[in-house]
């Protein structure tokens, strides 16, 4: 029986087009020759990437290193780079760093992200990794794409990729004795990467825990913990969801019982990590993004 | 015809399974024992599937494991309401009766135990780096669970907290002061846990003892006692003392290898 060629072969994790030949898909190093991780309810484990797994992107590789708390090991080709946050930097050799910043670094420094960002240009090697076990996702993005993520979740960039954010669509008004105060399941912003529209970008981001990813049809709603939520298509949308268990008879400090989801509507495809921190409690919502509400 | 038994919970499988029914542990797979007598829980295969009543639980991913429960009809779970990772939106979510949960409350500790009612999916997983525990209650046992550990239970199981006895073992023993108690009667029920690091288990000889780190219990059978034990360590011209957990059999102790110290609430 002929196998897939690498005229025809679309690599399940990453969707590009990618080699079958190999151990590992050189777009995005996902494993190629294992059968595909999915639950009884649609969601697909993303494998982890194999212990010494290159990528490829323009004249530069990475090559992912370890498997509880893997490391991204970057050979850039000359006049190549990657961006990175300074925190994740683990060593460096030949390669030449300077602070990095795109857009408007004004605002996001008023908006108290971390941004003093790195580049380092080759030729030569840089290594960066997280404090946190978990893994090391590369989402290879096709020109003009882009994807919507958690902040502080991204590991490094390709150059090139344009680096923004957007205001998290999704937050909550909460009274605090005198005080209204604003707060975010999502965290204040999102970050969004797009890779310019003539050459593909990647993007690495750490994700603790183990990702899971499915598709959305148009129409199509899950409801996700809002602190595990790691990356969606740009085309996917955002709504809180607040859900009262039933209490029979007890309705004494119910917000205590409330859980806030986030429903996601496709299409679109949308990734999750199994760890997440424990959900604030939010007391006191006075008003919030688009919401509806749910008591059994 | 020969049937497998599971080495972990002791359920017969037909011949021919890799997985244990029951409880989803490996049935290929040794017994792991160190030469001190902890046996290690068994690491549950990716995608592994088990069934309690009509229901079905699958554990996926092997860093932070998810447990995705498909509850049929007439079939419930209980389980903490901030453990849950994603759910269908039509699985209806209640709040299971609990005496004593007023106490509980105003002594400061908010204590809510949800139940979610089939048909429909739910999943459940927790926020650090450990592995999934299930143990299998056949009718009529009891086992006592470090509070905040359990991660859902099947509804046949009938859920309770212990005060933990002695002002000594609430202030020294690290243990928390509650232990929640999960009991069966008449019908077999299923308890998931999730243990931070690596899980172990021992069996106590009747009147055996061993001390363990309080951070680092996690379950033991009921008939197991726990009392915080002093022990006199001398650091330089202060003395100190440390405390740890004295455990008494007959019954199983479960330990957990990444004590994880949880906030309570």
């Amino acid at each position: 029986m002929a196998g897939p060629t690498s005229s025809n072969y679309i690599c399940r994790y990453c969707r590009l087009p990618s080699d079958p030949s190999g151990v590992s898909c050189p777009n995005c190093g996902a494993p190629i020759d294992v059968k595909a991780a999915v639950s009884d309810s649609g969601w697909v484990e993303q494998p982890a990437v194999r212990d010494m797994a290159r990528l490829q992107f323009g004249q530069s590789h990475c090559q992912i290193e370890g498997a509880l708390v893997p490391v991204a090991d970057f050979a850039l080709g000359a006049g190549e780079g990657v961006v990175f946050s300074h925190h994740s930097l683990l060593w460096v050799s030949g390669a030449s760093l300077e602070p990095w910043s795109q857009g408007s670094f004004f605002t996001r420094a008023l908006s108290g992200m971390p941004m003093v960002l790195m580049r380092a240009s080759g030729p030569g090697r840089v290594a960066v990794s997280e404090d946190r076990p978990g893994e090391v996702v590369a989402l290879p993005i096709p020109p003009g794409a882009g994807f919507v993520v958690r902040e502080h979740t991204f590991l490094a960039l390709s150059d090139g990729v344009q680096f923004t954010w957007q205001n998290s669509p999704v937050w909550l008004q909460i009274r605090k004795g005198d005080d209204t105060e604003y707060e975010y399941p999502l965290g204040p912003f999102l970050d969004m990467f797009v890779a310019p529209g003539d050459r593909p970008g990647l993007l690495l981001v750490h994700c603790p825990g183990n990702l899971f990813v499915r598709d959305l049809a148009p129409g199509q709603a899950v409801l996700v913990q809002p602190g595990s939520l790691v990356y969606t298509d740009t085309s996917v949308s955002y709504q809180l969801h607040a859900e009262y268990p039933g209490t029979s008879g007890l309705s004494w400090r119910s917000y205590e019982y409330r859980t806030i989801w986030l429903r996601l509507t496709g299409p679109g495809r949308v990734a999750v990590r199994s760890i997440f921190e424990r959900p604030e409690r939010y007391a006191g919502i006075v008003g919030s993004s688009p919401m509806t509400y749910q008591r059994w | 015809m020969d049937r497998l038994e599971c080495q972990w919970c002791h359920s017969q499988n037909p011949p021919g399974t890799t997985t244990c029914q029951t409880c989803g542990a490996p049935l290929n797979v040794a017994n792991v024992v160190s030469d001190s007598g902890w046996r290690e829980a068994p690491r549950l295969r990716d995608m592994a599937k088990f069934h309690f009543s009509n229901s079905t639980c699958q554990v996926e991913g092997e860093l932070v494991p998810v447990a995705e429960i498909a509850l049929s009809s007439g079939d419930s779970v209980i389980f903490e309401h901030h453990t849950m990772l994603w759910k269908e939106e039509g699985v209806p979510v209640g709040v299971y009766p609990l005496g004593g949960g007023l106490k509980r409350s105003l002594g400061g500790m908010p204590y809510v135990i949800t139940q979610a009612a089939g048909p429909g999916r739910i999943a459940f997983s927790r926020d650090a780096p450990g592995e999934i525990v299930t143990l299998v209650l056949h009718p009529s046992m009891e086992v006592d669970v470090r509070e905040h550990a359990f991660l859902a239970a099947s509804h046949t199981v009938r859920y309770s907290f212990e005060r933990i006895k002695g002002l000594a073992n609430i202030i020294h023993g690290g243990s928390g002061m509650y232990l929640d108690r999960f009991v069966t009667a008449g019908e077999p029920g299923l308890v998931l846990l999730h243990g931070y690091g690596n899980v172990f288990e021992r069996t106590l000889a009747d009147g055996e003892k061993i001390l363990v780190e309080p951070g680092g219990y996690l379950y033991k059978d009921s008939s197991v006692r726990m009392q915080a034990t002093q022990l006199n360590v001398r650091t330089g011209l202060f003395h100190h003392g440390m405390y740890m957990a004295e455990m008494t059999g007959p019954g199983r102790v479960g330990i957990q290898s990444m004590y994880h110290h949880h906030a309570s609430e």
